[in-house]
Formats: structure tokens, sequence, C-alpha cells
């Protein structure tokens, strides 16, 4: 579908509500800034990425992590980012333990309840597990991945 | 509501209010600075392995660059912001960001790259 990388958009929505929450009230913006800020991000993600990359590659490791990307912000010369980007990786970090945690203990509940009985409750239950799935599905597309 | 028609994020089906077309599938709402990110991981992912470059990235790395790009949103509209407010307008115009990229030396990768 997308033919060039710049042209794999975020979401309009939500870059449109991120900037109308940056502004202060009443500020509006053109669908060409809009789109074009939408478009800048792309590109920021693009660049934040190759940095990363580059440093990822000085440690002999193949796969980019956190600290790859913030020393990228570093490199970009967006040291501001830094301190919010470790706090958000902080929160991040404890939610997904929670997660698993949280969806280990469903699985051992579902295990002992019968299955008759907790079919209207665990459909929500699997949406939520589809979605954790999908997560590790993707984890292990990552792993699949050599390019 | 519409239960989920075997699509992997159900919770899009749960949005309230119009602007249902935001795919939030990452973000709790629930108390402030709780919300870690709204944009969506799996389109940044994306973004990540379109370079050939790149063998993998870990979930953490997408993650912390979702966050970047929201606050590169943040951070851009607001430079482009200080404009429009010379110009006493009070929409954002694409040139309040031209200008905003020539002016600002972090965003000197951005030019040229917009059109």
């Amino acid at each position: 579908m997308a033919e060039r990388p710049e042209d794999l958009n975020l979401p309009n929505a939500v870059i449109t509500r991120i900037i109308k929450e940056a502004l202060p009230d009443g500020v509006n913006i053109s669908k060409e800034a809009r789109s074009a800020i939408s478009r800048a991000a792309s590109v920021f993600v693009l660049y934040a990425t190759s940095c990363a990359n580059n440093f990822a590659m000085k440690g002999k490791r193949k796969t980019l992590n956190a600290s790859d990307v913030l020393s990228a912000m570093e490199e970009m010369e967006f040291q501001r980012f830094v301190t919010p980007l470790k706090e958000a990786l902080e929160a991040y970090r404890r939610e997904q333990k929670g997660k698993k945690e949280a969806s280990e203990q469903k699985k051992k509940d579902k295990d002992k309840k019968t299955d008759a009985e907790e079919q209207d409750k665990s459909r929500d239950e699997d949406n939520d597990e589809d979605e954790e799935r999908l997560e590790e599905e993707e984890q292990n597309e990552e792993e699949e991945v050599d390019n | 509501m519409a239960a989920a028609a075997g699509s992997g994020t159900p919770r899009e089906e749960e949005g309230p209010s119009g602007e249902a077309a935001a795919p939030q599938p990452q973000a709790p709402t629930s108390a402030p600075g709780a919300r870690l990110s709204r944009l969506p991981l799996a389109r940044v992912k994306a973004l990540v392995k379109a370079d050939p470059d790149v063998t993998l990235a870990g979930q953490e790395a997408i993650f912390i660059l979702a966050r970047a790009a929201e606050l590169f949103v943040e951070t851009i509209a607001k430079d482009a912001y200080c404009c429009a407010q010379q110009g006493k307008r009070k929409t954002l115009q694409r040139r309040d960001l031209d200008n905003a990229i020539e002016a600002v030396d972090e965003f000197a990768f951005l030019e040229g790259t917009l059109d």
C-alpha cells in the first residue's frame, strides 16, 4: 500500500488531538498544516530509527532497544525529550509487568472455573487476551523478520 | 455496542464520541500521567520496519519512539503557533510550519521532506 516510508502516516485523528491539546483553546489548524505535521512526525520516526540503529550497531546489537532511542534523541538535539521519555518508559514497564501478571492470573482462573459458567465473561476477557496475544504475536513477528 | 467482528483491536469499537476514527489500543485514559501513548504502536512499528538497515526492534523501543513522536508533534505545533500568533491569526497554516522548520535548528532534518 505505502510506496515510500514517508507515506506511512500516523492516524489523522490522533495527530489532530495531540496538536489541539498542545495549543490554547480556540486555536485551529488547517488541513494542510495538520497533514504536514503528520508527515513530519513520520519523518521524525524514520530519522530517529536510523539514529537509534547506529547506536545499536555500535553496541554490536541487532535489536533496537530503548536506550538506543534515547541516545538518538540526544544526537538529534531533542535532549528535552529524554526525561519525559524515561518517565514514560518506567510507566510502560510497570504496565507491561501488570498486564503479564493479570493475564497469567486470568488464565489460572479460567482453568479453575467451568467453561459454560464463564462463557459470557470470558468473551470480554478473550478480547483482552487477543489483544495481548497480538502483541506477543507481533513480538514473534519481530523475531522472524530478517531484513 | 457492536461486538468485535474478529478484529484484533476491539477497543476501537468502544469509542463513544464521534471521534471513533482514532484507534487507541494502547491508551489507558483513567488517570493523568497514566496515558502512555496515543499513537498506535503497530503503525510506528511499520515505520521502523521500513528502514532496510534495521533488523529488529524491541517493544520498548517502539513504545519510546511513539511517545517521542507525540512529543515532537506537540513541540512543532507550539513552535508553529508562535509564528501564527505573530500574524494575529487563530488558525495554524502550512506556512507557519515552514517558518518554524526554518527557524528552529532541531527541525532542520525536515527540510525538503514535507513536499
